[in-house]
């Protein structure tokens, strides 16, 4: 490695070339290892990730290694499935004693991926509107100067003071009550069984965070990037979705994602809003706590479930992490 | 032909649009502030606002545990009085707090960890402390550009992903004794007793480390956001400058990163003092009892206690209210900080 950094060290200083350009990581690491000081940090840099990514994904291994297990035999699991053994081999089972029928039996016993189905068109439902709407909010508490403005966000953040549990019998009164307006939507002219009684809460229960959130991104965006947009013909609105919020592409992102994972993994009125089956839209966690049976709970099932429920959050969030880096950019756009 | 008259059509449109879209330009800026709030408040008036009046009209009322109709004749604050006093058929005390002549002149007639109040305020200061710590780490790891980012970064927002009933399943799982090696891991450091899951005091730190490896990945996220809009070109000014990595950090990082900070540490702490699904799926309300604990025992419990449950909510949101108006006091003093 010396001799790389030796080469690095004349690369740097030789004439003419810029050094703050193009770097791709590993040069980047080996120009960091020439400046002596940063050597400390760096290590340091590493055993944090390290030491993050195992407490981090531990469990999740661990689970893995509860639903590989099978029914009956779930004791002192540590880093294997607690019904593995080598032994078994010799008797000509392939499997070990490991149970990878788990992930298909979580499909076959309850009709898992539709309940994964209703929670993520609740959870994307409901994120665009609490990003669309918060957005509004954000850009009128981060950046316009009028009277109320205080009073205004202090309530909006009170409602997160209260137990969801506070909220429960008046909507739960409202959602049952049926409204003859709706009868031709609606199969009984009530909420109650729609995915509608789950996305209207969620919207209002969620969005006093994304408000915030965005307010403050909002905010320090300069002004005279939204003058210039003015002054170029844009509507006051189109300011709003064409230039603030593209720059705050991070805080934006950030918001959803947030938004997105806590609807998708809400417990509270998911489990009250519908009678639990999957064609009223019950929602993932619904699934789960199906497969507490009746005599026992089934729970190298509910860890093969859980596995199945995270893939599809997993899969966003890599996709919607590509979208905070391109964010990255916007930092070079700020006074 | 065809785009001369979908030119027609969308001028046609564009003319019905141009008069509320003119008068917008042309508003006053209170007014266009007003105007934009209408969606957002809207929402909320339906879904938080209608039902918090009427759960506060139900806190007046009495329990009425025989008849037809839930509630009783109107009392007043009487119960919040009975609340405070402890003289209420909720399954734990909400405080119970006595006077007493020596040092330090209070006394705690219930252990500290079986009341609800002190439960939740030591939840919420400890996972927001030690999550904030963690988090912090977890973002400035996130920011820095290295090989492998991408999946290190999925990793660690994965427990965040994962919903309550399975994050409270992994745990209980793990502090099974025969189960799991958590318990054995614990006991052989000398922190749990005997029977961890049925112990108040082991049983909140179980929920305590659910807690924060769940969500100390919320916190990064948040605190990622606001990194990402730290000026690069900054860190090279103060390099040239001859600042050291810590001076970077406090001179550059804190102060830009400061408004999500507050923004994430506000929002974890509102959560915090209202924490009840971890609870409630890995060690149970009994054993520790959080202020919404109270509030869904109260209501689900099956002793139609509906008004005490609703006196509980309002009172949980107005200790949350104490809390939070040190954060606005904070917001205030930073740079871009609204109210």
């Amino acid at each position: 490695m010396s001799e790389e950094s030796a080469a690095e060290k004349l690369k740097e200083y030789s004439p003419g070339e810029e050094p703050e350009l193009d770097r791709g990581p590993l040069e980047q690491w080996a120009a960091n290892m020439i400046s002596n000081p940063e050597r400390a940090y760096k290590s340091m840099f590493y055993t944090a990730t390290v030491f993050f990514l195992v407490t981090t994904l531990f469990p999740f291994y661990w689970l893995l290694m509860v639903a590989l297990t099978q029914r009956g035999s779930l004791q002192n699991i540590i880093f294997l499935p607690g019904s593995f053994d080598p032994t078994l081999l010799a008797e000509g089972e392939v499997t070990m004693g490991i149970n990878f029928f788990a992930f298909v039996e979580v499909f076959t016993t309850v009709p898992f991926h539709r309940y994964i189905f209703n929670s993520f068109v609740i959870a994307a439902v409901t994120t665009v509107i609490v990003i669309v709407v918060a957005s509004l909010a954000g850009y009128v508490f981060g950046r316009l100067q009028f009277r109320f403005k205080g009073p205004l966000m202090l309530l909006v953040l009170i409602v997160s003071f209260f137990p969801p549990a506070a909220f429960f019998i008046p909507l739960n009164q409202l959602f049952n009550t049926p409204v003859d307006v709706m009868r031709p939507i609606l199969a009984d002219g009530t909420l109650y069984n729609t995915p509608y009684a789950m996305l209207i809460p969620f919207s209002a229960l969620f969005m006093p965070l994304s408000i915030f959130i965005l307010t403050t991104f909002y905010s320090q965006i300069p002004d005279g990037l939204e003058d210039a947009a003015r002054v170029e013909g844009t509507t006051r609105i189109g300011a709003l979705f064409r230039v603030i919020a593209p720059l705050s592409a991070p805080g934006v992102a950030t918001a959803g994602v947030l938004t997105f994972i806590a609807v998708y993994n809400e417990y509270f009125f998911s489990s009250l809003m519908t009678d639990g089956r999957e064609h009223n839209w019950a929602p993932l966690v619904e699934g789960i706590l199906r497969y507490q049976g009746q005599h026992e709970v089934l729970f190298n099932l509910m860890a093969a479930a859980s596995i199945a429920g995270v893939i599809p959050v997993a899969l966003l969030v890599v996709v919607a992490q590509e979208k905070i880096v391109s964010g990255l950019t916007s930092g070079a756009l700020k006074e | 032909m065809a785009t001369d008259r979908s030119n027609e059509g969308s001028n046609a449109l564009r003319r019905l649009l141009q008069r509320p879209v003119n008068r917008m330009e042309t508003l006053s800026e209170a007014a266009y502030a007003y105007i934009l709030l209408i969606p957002a408040f809207i929402l909320l008036a339906i879904v938080a606002f209608y039902p918090l009046i009427a759960t506060f009209r139900m806190s007046l009322l009495a329990d009425e545990t025989a008849g037809a109709d839930p509630f009783g004749e109107f009392v007043g604050i009487q119960n919040y009085i009975d609340v405070f006093t402890g003289d209420t058929r909720l399954t734990r005390e909400f405080v119970d707090v006595g006077l007493s002549g020596s040092f330090p002149f209070l006394e705690l007639g219930t252990p500290f960890l079986r009341q609800a109040l002190f439960v939740t305020l030591a939840f919420a200061i400890l996972s927001v402390i030690f999550e904030t710590l963690i988090g912090f780490g977890q973002a400035l790891v996130l920011d820095k550009e290295f090989r492998g980012r991408r999946w290190v970064r999925v990793a660690i927002i994965l427990p965040w992903a994962i919903p309550v009933a399975i994050q409270g399943m992994l745990f209980y799982l793990i502090f099974q004794p025969t189960v799991g090696f958590g318990s054995d891991l614990m006991q052989w450091l000398g922190i749990f007793g005997s029977s961890p899951l049925a112990s108040s005091r082991d049983g909140f730190i179980i929920v305590l480390v659910a807690d924060i490896w769940k969500t100390a990945a919320f916190m990064a996220l948040l605190i990622l956001a606001g990194l990402q809009s730290v000026d690069r070109s900054l860190y090279d000014v103060a390099r040239v400058s001859g600042a050291s990595p810590w001076q970077r950090f406090k001179m550059i990082t804190l102060p830009i990163v400061m408004p999500a900070l507050l923004v994430a540490m506000l929002f974890r702490t509102l959560d915090a003092m209202r924490v009840y699904g971890v609870i409630d799926s890995t060690v149970g309300c009994s054993t520790v009892p959080s202020l919404t604990c109270l509030v869904v025992d109260g209501l689900f419990g099956g002793t139609r206690i509906y008004a005490t449950a609703a006196t509980v909510a309002f009172m949980t949101a107005v200790i949350i209210g104490l809390f939070v108006i040190v954060y606005l006091w904070r917001f205030r003093e930073t740079e871009g900080g609204f109210a």
